[in-house]
Order: C-alpha cells, then structure tokens, then sequence
C-alpha cells in the first residue's frame, strides 16, 4: 500500500518536471525551427539564451517586476540574434563562426555586468527575486494526479506547448510560412519570384530571438530566483540538437524535447532519492544522450537545403 | 552630359594582406573602444583602467614572464585551433581535450610514480598528447561514421570531461585532506622546472615554441599540410582529386587534441600542481579567437597569444586597482573577433562606380 502511494508520487513527480524541464527546450527549438528553415543557421542559440536569462533576471531585480523582466528578456533576444543575422545575412561572415562568438560574446559580457552589478557581493549572497507563479486554474488543479501533472506550471509552459501547433500553422499554412520554407530549400527561388529573401530572414531571425529569449526567461524568472554565470549549462545547445534530431518538423521536435525531458526529469528523480550511481554520471546522462541522439536520428532527417549558406545574388 | 553611375558592391578577387592588416587594425580599434565604454560603464576611469590594463600585462619583466606563463597554455590551444580550422573541421572541443590530456597525464604519473624523472617527464606529456588526441578522435570517428558534426559533439564532450574529472576527484584520486575535488599535490621532483631565474617560466612554453614550429612545418611544408589546407579550402574539389577526407578529418582532430592535452598537461605540472577542475581559464575557447586573430598562421598564434595572456593578467590588475571586473576579458574576447570578423567580411568588398546600363 505504502510502495504503491510512493510509486504513483514519484510518477506525478516525474511526469511534471518533465514539464517544466520541457519548456525552456521547447521554447529555443521552436525558434530554431523558424530561423533555420529560412536558410539561417543560429548557433549562438546558447549565448541568446544565457542573455536574455541574464537580462530577465536583472530587470525584473532592479525594478521588482516579473512582467517587464520577461519582456526586456525578450527584447535581448532580438537583440542578439540581431547581430547573428546583420554577420549571417547582411555581411556573409561563414555561419559557424558568427555562431561561436555569439556564444562566447555572451558569457564575457553577462559575467562583467553580473560582477559589475554585484561586485561586493560572493556568489551566495547575490540578491533573490521571486518566481514567475503558477498559473491558477481554480477547479482543474484540484484533479487527483492530472491536476498536479498538467495545471501547476507557470504561463511560460503553457505557451510553449500552445506555440507548437501556431508555428505548425505559421511555417505549413500561411503563405508567409511557404516564403521563409521556400528561403531555406532555394533561396534564388525565392528571389525570383519576388521575395525579399534579406529581409524575411532578418523577420524569421527575429522571431526565433524572441522565443529563445522568452525560454532564457523561463531558466531564470521563470524557475529559480537567482541568476548565476553559464546557467543555461547547454540547454541551448541541446535545443539546436532538438532541431536536428527532431527532422525540423514541429510534432517530432515534441517529442525529442519530451525524451530529453523525461530523462532529466528521471535522473533528478533518482539523485533525489538516493540511488548508488554517482550523481555526476547522471548529470552527464543529457549530453552523453544527445550525442547518442544525433547518431541515431542524423540519418532519418533532412537539413533545408540551403541552411547555413549566405545567399548571393547572381 | 555628365555620366550618370551609380555605386556596386562587389567581392573582391584577393584580398591582400595589406588589407587583411587593414582589417585587423579596424577590429582592435573598434574593440578598443568597446572596452573603453565597458571600463567606463563599470565606474572607473577609461584612462586609469587603460593604464593598469597595459602595466598589468607589459608592465615590467616580472608583469611580462607572467604575460608568457599565460600565454603558454594559449599556443597550444591556439595551434590545436589552427590545424582543425585549417582543414574546415570545426573542432571547439579543445577545452575538454585540454582537460582530456591533464588528466591522462595525471594518470601517468599516479601509476608509475616511482619511476625516474628523466624517464617520467616524457611520459607525462605522452599521456597527456594521448588522453587530448583521444578525446579528439571520439568525435572525428562520430562524424566518419555516422555524419553527425563534430561542432556538437565536441561541445557535448567539453561537458562530459567535466562530469568524468569530477567523479575521478570525489573518487580514486581525491585529496583526502582537502575539503575541495581536487588531487594532493604533485612531488617537488615532477615540477616542469622553471628556466629563468625569478619567474614562473617553466619548460611547456618551451614545449609550445617546439610544437609552433612542427605545426607549421607540417602545414606548410609537408605533402600532409598541402593536403589539410586543400581540403579546407575546397571540400568538393579535393573528393574529386581523391583525397582521402576521412583520414584528413580524423588526422585533424587527432593532432588537435594532442595540442590542446599538451596545454592541459603544461599547466597541470608546470603552474597548478594539483589537477582540479578549473585548471583552465576558458583556455580551450581563447584559443579559438587566437587562432582567428592570428588568421590561422601557427606562427603569428604565438604573437595573439602573449597580447591575450597580457590581456589576461592586465585584466586581473584593472580589477584589483580600479574595482572593474576581470571578466572584462572574456568579453573583450569575443569583441575582438566579433569586430574582426565584420572588418574582414567589409575589406573583403569595394564599392565601385559603374554606368548605369539603362
């Protein structure tokens, strides 16, 4: 009796971090999704979402408010993919290297402002803000097990599970989504019959900065009330993974997040209750899977054609 | 009638290296004056935090062996930066293949201790050149056999190094009488002896000079280099000649991280004598930019290296006289090769007036 209530906590448990450690992910791939299928390769997915947690944490600390923090959050977003798409788009700088500096340019920088902001004070003692509340669902979270699993999630969560059938929509049934698709097999295509290929990528640029912004908000604001250095810890990277793996198709891209979700959510599990495996082989379990994932889904799936290449007019 | 044109940009044919100079000059300008805002938006004065920037790194002899001692990790990750960016093989593992090789070399000498110095040196950088290249060969033969980038891979496993070092610190090879993850001290004897009197000169940059040199005659010289850069700078071309770009590919990463486990093993036994998990500043990624700023030349590595260990050390003196972080330097870092990656791209186009065809 007692072995089955434990079992059926720690299921609840599992199947709602899982939800949480989702969001983030789903978030960043989901902006991936878009930025890439117009032909842009963001690699500095890490680094967006380092900074937008860095600026989410630190507006919302100065002037107490989660709302504009998350907002400001946002706007870092599009500010950085901003400088990925004037290198990626406007210059033609290689993809790969803009990439990389974004990234390291946004561990020097949010480590000076946050030792800039903070300098007097260690680690520990950097000040606190409160957590983005769950969204209260009056009836609905009273349900035994399903309450607790789907209605105790803060608004983040929600929307990133609610932008997967708009982006759907956006990228297979509006014509903008067919433009930016169209950018990303053949962009000379594209030109030809008239779109404007520089400027739909700097707009698909900036609504994944958006939403990789929104999920460094979520990994910050939205889950803990402190920020530190290098916090993301990969997560934008295994979001970058997440496209790959997830054949740049919004469903399969669910449900790679979920497996990745589930397995943290099991390892933390584990940790928590004290299982005998060395908690640093349970730490390296998403990386070490995310390399297993890439081996097994590479060959299933299939790159737009032009990703990664800076578009020439003849 | 005056001739009406109007202006076209085009791509350059060649960029010389007059511009290519023309290019990096713009870039150290430009992030000269983002650091100077970034000083100046931490509350210090710009002149002041210049100042101690440039006494901290070039200041006196002492500031500048130090400046060297920096710099020697950043040659090696610099040159493992080199060889992998030569052949298009974007290797950003270095970081954990340094630590790859510290701790391989730690094994060395943990197992055969006993042995004599003069047979126990060698050994050590051995180990350390083959735990590196391992931890490099991992993703090379990910990417050969089952097409999956070796940029992912390679950050994977800068992660999954941390996580092994970590259980080998609580674990097997822990200090007992530490509260901290990190090993007992390594012996008096097995120090990398230090070669100018007063100084924190030790051997590996000694090491580093010897390693710039192989690398270049390798590039440079040799049938192998002929057939890296080649691959690097066309990889369709090459397949059609019958390279084979398997073997170049895991030959690229192989010696990669034996360079970058070199500067794990020349810090490990030469500055820090206890392996611990923050034996490396970020070296692996500095050696990235290096190797950018030095535009993939091995021996213009050494040059970028010493002006960021200065920066290195010049930022840590700017934090203790001004109170302006030292992480400055990190973001100086990436503004550098932000800004010098932008000056490359405009050099590498003119505008020119054209007649107007209609």
């Amino acid at each position: 009796m007692i072995i089955d209530l434990l079992t059926t906590a720690i299921i609840i448990n599992v199947l709602s971090a899982a939800i949480r450690i989702a969001t983030p992910l789903l978030l960043a791939a989901m902006g991936e999704l878009i930025t890439e299928h117009s032909g842009i390769m963001n690699l500095g997915l890490e680094g967006t979402m380092l900074t937008s947690a860095f600026i989410g944490f630190l507006v919302t600390e100065q002037t107490g408010s989660m709302g504009l923090g998350i907002l400001m959050a946002s706007i870092a977003g599009i500010l950085v993919s901003l400088i990925l798409g004037f290198f990626s788009i406007t210059l033609k700088v290689d993809q790969t290297i803009t990439g990389l500096a974004i990234n390291l340019l946004a561990s020097g920088l949010t480590l000076f402002w946050f030792r800039s902001a903070y300098l007097q004070l260690s680690t520990n003692d950097t000040p606190l803000i409160e957590v983005l509340p769950d969204v209260n669902f009056p009836l609905l979270k009273e349900i035994p097990y399903i309450g607790e699993v789907l209605f105790s999630h803060n608004f983040l969560t929600y929307l990133a599970f609610l932008i997967i059938p708009v982006i759907w929509f956006f990228l297979y049934r509006t014509k903008m989504g067919l433009q930016i698709r169209c950018l990303g097999e053949d962009p000379q295509v594209a030109d030809m019959a008239g779109i404007n290929v520089g400027g739909l990528r700097y707009l698909a640029v900036v609504i994944g900065g958006v939403l990789v912004g929104l999920s460094g908000a979520f990994i910050s604001v939205g889950s803990v009330e402190r920020f530190f250095p290098e916090m993301t810890a990969g997560r934008g990277w295994l979001a970058f993974v997440i496209v790959i793996a997830g054949n740049w198709k919004p469903a399969r891209i669910l449900f790679v997040t979920l497996f990745f979700a589930f397995l943290d959510a099991f390892q933390l599990q584990v940790q928590g209750v004290g299982v005998k495996i060395p908690y640093q082989i349970l730490l390296g379990l998403p990386y070490f899977f995310a390399i297993v994932v890439m081996i097994v889904g590479r060959a299933r799936s299939r790159a737009p054609e032009a990703l990664g290449e800076a578009y020439h007019r003849e | 009638m005056i001739n009406k044109g109007k202006f076209r940009i085009e791509k350059r044919d060649q960029v010389g290296v007059g511009f290519q100079i023309l290019a990096l000059f713009i870039a150290l300008l430009a992030s000269a004056i983002v650091t100077a805002i970034l000083i100046n938006s931490a509350g210090a004065d710009i002149r002041e935090g210049f100042i101690a920037l440039y006494e901290g790194a070039f200041g006196n002899w002492k500031k500048f062996s130090e400046s060297l001692v920096k710099a020697t990790p950043l040659i090696f990750t610099g040159l493992a930066t080199v060889i992998a960016f030569q052949g298009r093989v974007w290797n950003i593992g270095q970081e954990g293949q340094l630590y790859a090789g510290a701790m391989m070399a730690y094994w060395v000498y943990f197992t055969f201790g006993d042995l004599p110095p003069g047979i126990l040196y060698p050994l050590i950088f051995l180990g350390g050149i083959i735990g590196g290249a391992l931890w490099g060969l991992i993703p090379a033969v990910i990417k050969a056999r089952y097409d999956v980038d070796v940029i992912i891979t390679t950050v994977m496993l800068n992660y999954i190094i941390l996580y092994i070092l970590s259980w080998f610190l609580s674990g097997p090879w822990r200090d007992p009488a530490s509260y901290y993850q990190q090993t007992t001290p390594i012996s008096e004897s097995m120090k990398l002896p230090v070669f100018v009197e007063g100084t924190r000169l030790h051997i590996g940059i000694l090491v580093a000079l010897v390693s710039t040199a192989i690398i270049y005659i390798l590039l440079k010289k040799s049938p192998l280099g002929y057939e890296i850069r080649a691959f690097g700078s066309n990889l369709v071309a090459t397949k059609f000649q019958g390279f084979n770009t398997t073997a170049i590919l895991i030959i690229c990463m192989v010696i990669s991280g034996a360079l970058a486990g070199l500067a794990g093993t020349s810090e490990l036994f030469g500055i820090h004598q206890r392996l611990k998990a923050d034996i490396s500043l970020g070296y692996g990624y500095t050696g990235i930019i290096i190797a950018m700023l030095a535009g993939l030349e091995p021996i213009a590595v050494i040059l970028a290296a010493i002006f960021f260990g200065g920066l290195i050390n010049g930022a840590f003196f700017l934090q203790i006289t001004t109170g302006v972080p030292a992480a400055l330097v990190q973001a100086i870092q990436a503004i550098v090769l932000l800004f010098l990656l932008s000056s490359r791209a405009i050099v590498g186009y003119r505008i020119r007036r054209v007649a107007d065809d209609n």
